[in-house]
């Protein structure tokens, strides 16, 4: 939408629409693609409607039973429950668990890919806009973040902050920031120097004028499209930041810890406890991987 | 003489067709020591080690009985002095030998040990006015008052050899470095081995950080000889891995697997395996001081921690044989008092505390808080059995009879220094018995502190109950056993009923080996190669 009005003056309309119907065809055309797609769909709509679902709350302790803990799929439990996918150590219904450790995945992915997008949009936007000491000053600190292993940083962080849904998102806007800032950077320097920015500097509109509604449309396509596989490894990186025991509470557990719980007991044979939460983060992953690999492809995208 | 010996062994080796690993032990521990340095920090992993290098005056057998080590007697004048005999003929691993110069060297090393935890070890030695060598193998210790179990509590205090350090005439003058003229040495310097001379059953090889800890045979020692002649102790954290490297061969023993995993070696020909009932009791230690108090919320802003009938209330919404057989698997024994039944000083009969919700939600109620109230329970994730696991099924428990508990685990590397500066208020604990004694549990943690603090260190519920520390201040320098016993028994009634601790069960520990060994199981936990023989 954004798109097709601000471009205007350079793409004209009918490539944008053969650019969509292009895409579109390409998804038509892989099953694979498609697959993903109704995947990814079924697993939102699972989260979103998690409550409604779920046979068991597993965030309220009151509704967990320590005498049904580590009991196999299929089993009954003491209050008439039937626990179709078994229950873990707590007594949690791992169904349940699971339902509500895609809508925490979700949440994390989501919210904190956002965060990051906007403070790394702004922080590129800037840079490329204003160069000189801004420009070298944001992009050193985004050299500096860079420099280091993403689960590294986050780990201390939590470490010294502690646990919880919203330290988790915090954590990991602080670590995704910085490949978005790099990325929109680049698009929006390419953009700068086109002529149509040109005019609008000559024309005299205003600096911010020129940057939010020139600059920001016509470069952040590519940053948006990098952003859908951002999302998969926000949701890992919560993954593993809980599987190391810094990540969600363990009364609100998520897929990664989940798995992380049921870890212990592979040896004893209770393989439900990870091996169910294992797949739903697998299946969740690969599709979020799966789309956004193909929206990258189509739009000829480089990240 | 020596190659009789040799060729009996040989011949019997070759009798018993023994394999060539026979020589050699490979141990899987689950928590690591975190130093070599037998001062550093008063922590069974690291008190287990330092008994394989080191000898102490006495020692502690598998229940947790004093016997003689370095020392080979010793008495009581009726009041504050006592007096060791040491043993005759005893040689450091460098040849050095053992006389009384080496007992004060030691004492003084802890405390003049700059990098210790917590004062490890000074809270023992900071309570010698005065220790002095008659003779080279005779040394008198003067307390500040009456220590009925200092033999006990010797029996953790390592022997270090004086020859390591240069010094003079060697006495317990510790304002003037009780006449060593070196630099007293710090954690790191045992690491590499110079200064890990000790008389024990084996010599110190190597140490790599998370990777090994490599011991030989002190052929020195003068006791009788081990039969291993090279122990590896390798920390494996978790219990999976540790249990496949037993499976697949590559450890003799392993500490701890889960208890839940014991049956896939019961009937397994080619392993055993021991239960041993620990003296270590887990509790929840509740604030009861602070109003209001950083982790409880209410509906009047009060603390209700500090009301004896929501303490009550809270112990009886607990089901400890629940926690036992379903997390615990079985191996533990539920805590009514804070050291097991039948070790000194403990009450024959404590009273049960059966699980009983509707009778909690009744005291809730006639304490004012029938809707309940919130509370976070902090707990460790890797240093007691299943602690995490522990702590949140606690949480069902209370968030059934209203109220509404939310868990944070982290590990002890966070949690002991937060606990230590009191920001929670229900806080998980485990403690067992340094000296086999129910003093070691009262004058620790619901003791308030004196103004030496040797005790009271860790009572940071901030438990108040002035006829509870008349009881347990007089009964740790009561020397009569009998009157000593009976007062620990009246001051152990006391924390009970005071409620501020909220005892759950004590720990068993298990081992499991190959099954061409035997494993002789230890109360305080010890992982020690010396508990390892072939089997016959």
């Amino acid at each position: 939408m954004i798109l097709s009005k601000s471009v205007a003056p350079t793409v004209p309309d009918y490539a944008d629409t053969s650019l969509r119907k292009r895409v579109l065809r390409r998804i038509k055309n892989r099953p694979t693609t498609r697959g993903a797609i109704v995947l990814l769909g079924i697993l939102l709509l699972l989260a979103l409607f998690a409550p409604f679902i779920a046979p068991q709350n597993p965030h309220d302790l009151a509704s967990l039973s320590v005498m049904d803990n580590r009991l196999e799929p299929g089993s009954q439990g003491m209050t008439g429950i039937t626990y179709w996918l078994g229950t873990d150590a707590q007594g949690r219904d791992m169904l349940s668990a699971i339902l509500y450790g895609l809508r925490t995945s979700l949440l994390v992915g989501l919210t904190s890919t956002a965060g990051a997008l906007a403070i790394g949009v702004l922080a590129g936007l800037v840079a490329a806009q204003f160069g000189g000491a801004v420009d070298a000053a944001i992009m050193r600190i985004v050299d500096f973040m860079l420099g280091f292993p993403s689960i590294l940083i986050a780990l201390v962080l939590l470490a010294s902050i502690g646990r919880g849904v919203d330290k988790v998102i915090i954590a990991i806007i602080l670590v995704q920031w910085a490949q978005y800032a790099r990325l929109m950077r680049a698009a929006a320097l390419v953009e700068r120097r086109k002529e149509y920015i040109e005019a609008a500097v000559n024309f005299g509109l205003p600096t911010r004028h020129i940057m939010l509604k020139h600059l920001l449309p016509n470069s952040i396509g590519s940053v948006l499209v990098i952003s859908t596989i951002s999302i998969a490894s926000a949701i890992t990186l919560e993954a593993t930041l809980s599987f190391l025991g810094v990540g969600v509470p363990v009364t609100q557990p998520s897929l990664g810890l989940l798995i992380a719980n049921g870890f212990e007991f592979l040896l004893s044979g209770e393989y439900w406890i990870a091996a169910f939460p294992g797949i739903a983060l697998v299946l969740l992953i690969m599709s979020l991987n799966l789309v956004g690999e193909r929206l990258r492809r189509s739009f000829n995208v480089r990240g | 003489m020596r190659n009789p010996i040799i060729y009996a062994f040989v011949a019997g080796t070759c009798l018993l067709s023994a394999p060539a690993w026979a020589q050699s032990l490979k141990i899987a521990l689950s928590s690591e020591p975190t130093a070599i340095d037998p001062h550093y920090h008063d922590l069974s992993p690291n008190n287990a080690l330092a008994m394989h290098i080191f000898d102490s005056l006495t020692k502690q057998d598998e229940k947790q009985k004093v016997l003689p080590s370095l020392a080979t007697s010793w008495e009581n004048d009726g009041k504050n002095r006592w007096t060791f005999k040491l043993r005759q003929g005893v040689t450091f691993s460098n040849g050095q030998p053992f006389t009384a110069d080496d007992v004060v060297f030691s004492f003084c090393r802890t405390l003049k040990n700059e990098t210790a935890i917590a004062g490890s070890f000074a809270d023992i030695t900071g309570n010698f006015t005065a220790v002095e060598a008659p003779d080279s193998h005779t040394i008198v210790i003067t307390t500040k008052a009456p220590d009925p179990v200092l033999p006990n509590f010797l029996s953790g205090v390592a022997i270090l050899s004086a020859s390591t350090l240069p010094h003079g005439k060697l006495t317990f003058d510790v304002a003037n470095n009780c006449g060593v003229t070196g630099k007293w040495p710090v954690v790191g310097d045992f690491n590499d081995g110079k200064l890990a001379i000790g008389t024990g059953p084996y010599k110190f090889k190597s140490y790599t950080k998370g990777t090994s800890i490599e011991l030989e045979r002190n052929d020195k020692h003068w006791g009788p000889a081990e039969p291993w002649a090279n122990v590896t102790f390798v920390p494996v954290p978790n219990a999976g891995p540790r249990l496949a490297g037993l499976l697949a061969g590559d450890y003799d023993v392993i500490e701890n697997p889960a208890a839940r995993d014991v049956s896939r070696i019961k009937d397994d020909k080619r392993f055993g395996y021991v239960i041993t009932p620990s003296t270590r009791v887990i509790y929840f230690q509740l604030d009861v001081e602070r109003e209001p108090s950083p982790f409880v919320k209410t509906e009047n802003g009060k603390n209700p921690l500090k009301d004896p009938r929501v303490r009550k209330a809270m112990s009886l919404a607990i089901d400890r044989d629940a926690i036992i057989k379903r997390i615990m698997d079985g191996a533990a024994e539920p805590a009514y008092q804070f050291l097991p039944t039948g070790m000194f000083g403990t009450l024959p009969n404590p009273p049960k505390i059966s699980y009983d919700p509707a009778a909690a939600k009744k005291l809730l109620a006639e304490a004012g808080y029938p809707n309940g109230f919130q509370v976070t329970l902090a707990t460790t994730n890797d240093r007691y059995i299943n602690d995490s696991q522990i702590t949140q099924a606690v949480a069902q428990y209370l968030t059934q009879v209203g109220i509404r508990a939310d868990v944070d685990a982290m590990a002890r590397a966070i949690y002991f220094p937060r606990r230590s500066k009191k920001e929670f208020s229900v806080a998980i604990g485990g403690w067992g018995s340094t000296s086999g004694e129910a003093s070691s549990f009262l004058k620790q943690w619901p003791a308030t502190p004196d103004e030496a603090k040797t005790i009271g260190g860790s009572n940071y519920g901030g438990y108040l109950d002035p006829e509870f520390d008349k009881l347990i201040r007089t009964a740790i320098v009561t020397l009569d056993d009998a009157k000593r016993s009976e007062l620990l028994q009246q001051a152990g009634t006391k924390v009970i009923e005071g409620g501020a601790f909220i005892p759950l069960h004590f720990e068993s520990s298990v081992w499991a080996y190959k099954s061409n060994l035997t494993y002789l199981g230890r109360a305080d936990q010890f992982t020690m190669a010396m508990q390892v023989k072939p089997a016959k």
